[in-house]
């Protein structure tokens, strides 16, 4: 029999190693034992291990794609948006059905069980893995949501079944690399068109005027997220002669006579996905192209908006998790003085803050898309918390680096400039915020009781 | 209590004078630079920026007949007429460029240390930068005042003295400076001291490692410097046998440099946000009558010029210290915090249009977290002034 080791010839070392939970949970009798949660796991397996099983299952296809695909891709991206081929990588995502997850098999590739308890988790869950890699090529997938989902939330039969479903059909049946986008922003009207206040006032000169068998539409729109990429364009414009409320959402199809997209921005970050300028010169647009009711279009676009802005906040939560990661590994591979820099209790508190606030991101947003239909107030308060805490987060990141943290190649950086777009788009933070208010104040804020 | 005589320091119309030079050198010679669609400016223009700067001696030379040597940024003057003239030119041209006050700073640093060893280096460099930081953050406290400290990190560039000059060896890196320098000012390890040596450009075994593409200030150079047995007469050694102060000094002048020029900054930011926000219209009125905008607007506002205070705050200092290196680094902690704040809220008063290329707030925004991260990270000036804090009575 081994003869136990004297408590005093032991080394400070193994003093310490024997505090720790994991060795020092042996005293305690079966049932405390089993009450540890020792599980030798990541924290991304343990977080994964919390979602819905189809769920589990698509966050670990979306973590290999965004390697696979996304990360080889980033950097040329980045640097050289305007000529690498996205199309190879929009048909790789169809393939693994990451481009039609709004809706369940046969047309879409949703998860059913999973889609029905609350319809924009997956979403939510793929955006966050695509965009720990690259914020622009994550965004030039997912903008293709925002440009399909007008379709399905106009809830009219006839949209979904002329234009929704043949679309998701060839992109989760034959790996289409067509993309649609969405186009409220005009050059005179920004956070207007997200906001019922600034809307009433919004000086917009997208005009459909009737004429047979459909409507002309004529103006312009900019920012547009994959416009130049775009095969369909989901359109808002208002009817002539009208004001807002007569906002009308209209399919503009590539080819169209007089439609073409113009100047392609150029930004700060998020660079790999196209932001374009669309022109509409008398565009004829056949009344079948008119998605869900004329007049429907103000309604139908806040509704998207509370569908897209969790998918902005995990977008962010992406970033986030992406710069933290990569920070992560420079201070684990490079050294100051004698010893690694993730030796050093100092950076290891600056590591323990940036995941806390990556944690507290990530539970904001899963509580955000936690039921079947999105709700405005926690749509924008995930979207601002998300994005905010990006941002800083990136900072952190790049700053725990000294002067590496701002050399492109390490990809940190690019995480930052990606984070800040995620605090302007989707209606800016400040936008979001009034957004909250706005939602809750007939709720309850302007009224008696108030359970928040 | 003071070190200069308060009657030799800058009165408020010579600083007038200071700043208005700089501003006439910024709309002559820098605005032309974002005439055209370039994300950082046409950095073809910056040969001719920088001749005209040394010509109106706006950047300063370790030559002392050239036009900068005195009253160029950190020119021989702030020793005895302080620094807040540098501090005025380097914030005002910071408010168009960035990029191009960096270099300036860069240049006048160096130049500043050679002009305090008063020695005369063959050849008359005149564009001269500074190395000093090894890895990705410059000394540690510990590593500065005692070079052989096993707990700190160590100098591992090295000159040894051989019979008629000095071996040197080793990596600098992160060096801002001018394009086509004429000499490095090298801060190296010697024995358990450090030295200072001037190596010339063009100097045998000396080899420039392009950084690599970076966020921003994107006007400067930026390079690794690799020394392999780069060989020296001792008339390049500029230092007496110890060139710590030379360390401090350079340590100090380039972080208050760097706050000057984040504090320019984020002033050229929240006066561009407010001109945009007083003539744009959405939801049918002017922005600045929004509520968010106001908000933004104001904090912008405060932190801008609480920046601008702080900073100006260094007028008279002995830049040989550990106190004034102390504070020069927590005006860097402090300073660049305060302007990044206040330019990435000008930035969000233009929307969208503020992270597009064409109306320049991005690129502030990139500018400004370069300076942030660069030389000394807030992260790594923290732990840098508590050991200062911890190890001040040693010295």
């Amino acid at each position: 029999m081994n003869k136990p080791m004297n408590k005093l010839e032991r080394t400070l070392e193994e003093k310490v190693d024997s505090l720790y939970l994991r060795n020092a949970q042996k005293n305690l009798n079966v049932i405390g034992r089993m009450l540890v949660d020792g599980r030798e796991m990541s924290m991304w397996d343990h977080d994964t291990s919390t979602l819905p099983r189809g769920a589990r299952k698509l966050r670990k296809k979306a973590r290999d794609f965004a390697r696979r695909e996304i990360r080889p891709r980033a950097a040329e991206a980045d640097l050289d948006p305007y000529s690498f081929d996205h199309k190879s990588l929009i048909k790789a995502a169809a393939k693994d059905g990451l481009m039609s997850l709004m809706f369940v098999p046969p047309f879409g590739r949703a998860n059913t069980r999973a889609y029905f308890k609350n319809a924009a988790y997956q979403i939510a869950v793929v955006a966050e893995e695509l965009s720990t890699e690259d914020g622009g090529l994550a965004l030039m997938l997912m903008a293709h949501n925002l440009g399909v989902v007008p379709l399905l939330l106009s809830g009219s039969i006839g949209t979904i079944t002329r234009h929704f479903l043949p679309h998701y059909i060839k992109s989760s049946w034959l790996g289409s690399s067509d993309v649609m986008a969405f186009a409220i922003t005009e050059p005179g009207a920004g956070s207007d068109v997200e906001d019922p206040e600034g809307g009433a006032q919004a000086k917009l000169v997208t005009v459909a005027k009737k004429v047979k068998g459909g409507y002309v539409i004529n103006g312009s729109k900019v920012f547009i997220s994959g416009g130049g990429i775009a095969d369909k364009v989901t359109v808002y414009a208002k009817l002539e002669g009208e004001d807002l409320d007569s906002w009308t959402c209209f399919i503009v199809e590539k080819g169209m006579k007089g439609f073409s997209a113009g100047r392609k921005e150029k930004k700060m970050g998020q660079r790999a996905s196209d932001a374009s300028e669309l022109n509409f010169d008398n565009v004829f647009v056949p009344n079948k192209n008119i998605v869900g009711k004329l007049r429907s279009g103000w309604a139908n676009n806040a509704n998207v908006l509370n569908y897209s802005r969790p998918g902005v906040a995990a977008m962010a939560l992406g970033q986030a998790r992406g710069a933290f990661e990569r920070s992560l590994e420079y201070c684990r591979t490079n050294r100051l003085g004698n010893k690694r820099l993730i030796d050093y209790r100092e950076v290891q508190m600056e590591l323990a803050d940036m995941i806390m606030s990556i944690c507290s991101a990530r539970s904001t947003v899963w509580y955000s898309v936690s039921s079947f239909r999105c709700y405005q107030s926690l749509s924008s308060a995930a979207k601002v918390h998300a994005s905010d805490t990006a941002f800083k987060v990136t900072n952190q990141a790049m700053e725990l680096m000294g002067d590496a943290g701002y050399i492109q190649s390490y990809g940190v950086e690019r995480a930052m400039r990606d984070s800040r777009l995620t605090q302007i788009y989707e209606g800016t933070n400040q936008m979001n915020r009034l957004a909250i208010m706005e939602h809750q104040w007939h709720q309850e804020f302007n009224k008696g009781a108030i359970n928040i | 209590m003071n070190r200069i005589d308060s009657s030799q320091l800058m009165s408020s119309d010579e600083l007038e004078h200071f700043e208005s030079l700089a501003k006439d050198f910024t709309q002559r010679s820098i605005l032309p630079m974002f005439e055209e669609e370039h994300s950082d400016g046409n950095l073809d223009l910056i040969p001719e920026i920088l001749e005209t700067a040394f010509e109106i001696g706006l950047a300063a030379s370790p030559d002392s007949e050239k036009a900068g040597a005195d009253y160029g940024i950190w020119g021989s003057v702030i020793d005895s007429s302080g620094l807040l003239s540098s501090i005025v030119l380097l914030s005002t041209v910071a408010e168009k460029c960035g990029g191009i006050a960096m270099l300036l700073n860069a240049q006048g640093v160096a130049s500043n240390i050679l002009q305090q060893s008063g020695k005369k280096i063959p050849g008359n460099p005149n564009r001269v930068a500074l190395c000093l930081q090894e890895g990705h953050t410059p000394p540690y406290f510990k590593t500065m005042n005692k070079l052989n400290c096993e707990e700190s990190a160590s100098i591992e560039v090295v000159a040894t003295e051989v019979v008629d000059g000095y071996l040197i060896n080793g990596e600098k890196h992160y060096s801002y400076s001018m394009d086509n320098v004429d000499a490095y000012v090298v801060l190296a390890k010697i024995e358990d001291k450090w030295g200072c040596f001037v190596i010339p450009s063009s100097q045998e075994g000396l080899s420039l490692i392009d950084a690599g593409r970076r966020t921003g200030l994107r006007a400067c150079s930026l390079n690794h410097l690799s020394f392999d047995n780069v060989k020296i007469a001792k008339v390049y050694r500029i230092d007496d046998g110890d060139a710590i102060n030379l360390v401090v000094r350079a340590m100090s002048l380039n972080w208050i440099g760097m706050s000057a020029i984040a504090v320019g900054i984020a002033k050229g930011a929240v006066e561009a946000a407010k001109l945009y926000t007083s003539e744009r219209y959405q939801g049918g009125k002017l922005i600045q009558n929004h509520a968010a905008i106001k908000s933004l607007i104001s904090f912008s506002e405060a932190n801008a010029k609480n920046a601008f205070n702080s900073v100006r705050s260094f007028l008279d200092v002995d830049l040989n210290s550990f106190l004034t290196l102390k504070e020069s680094a927590m005006e860097k902690l402090t300073t660049i915090s305060l302007s990044a704040q206040a330019t990435t809220d000008s930035l969000q008063t233009f929307g969208g249009y503020g992270y597009m290329e064409d109306f320049g707030m991005e690129k502030r925004l990139r500018d400004i977290t370069v300076l942030k991260s660069a030389f000394g990270s807030p992260y790594y000036l923290k732990q840098f002034i508590a050991d200062i804090e911890l190890e001040g009575d040693q010295i």
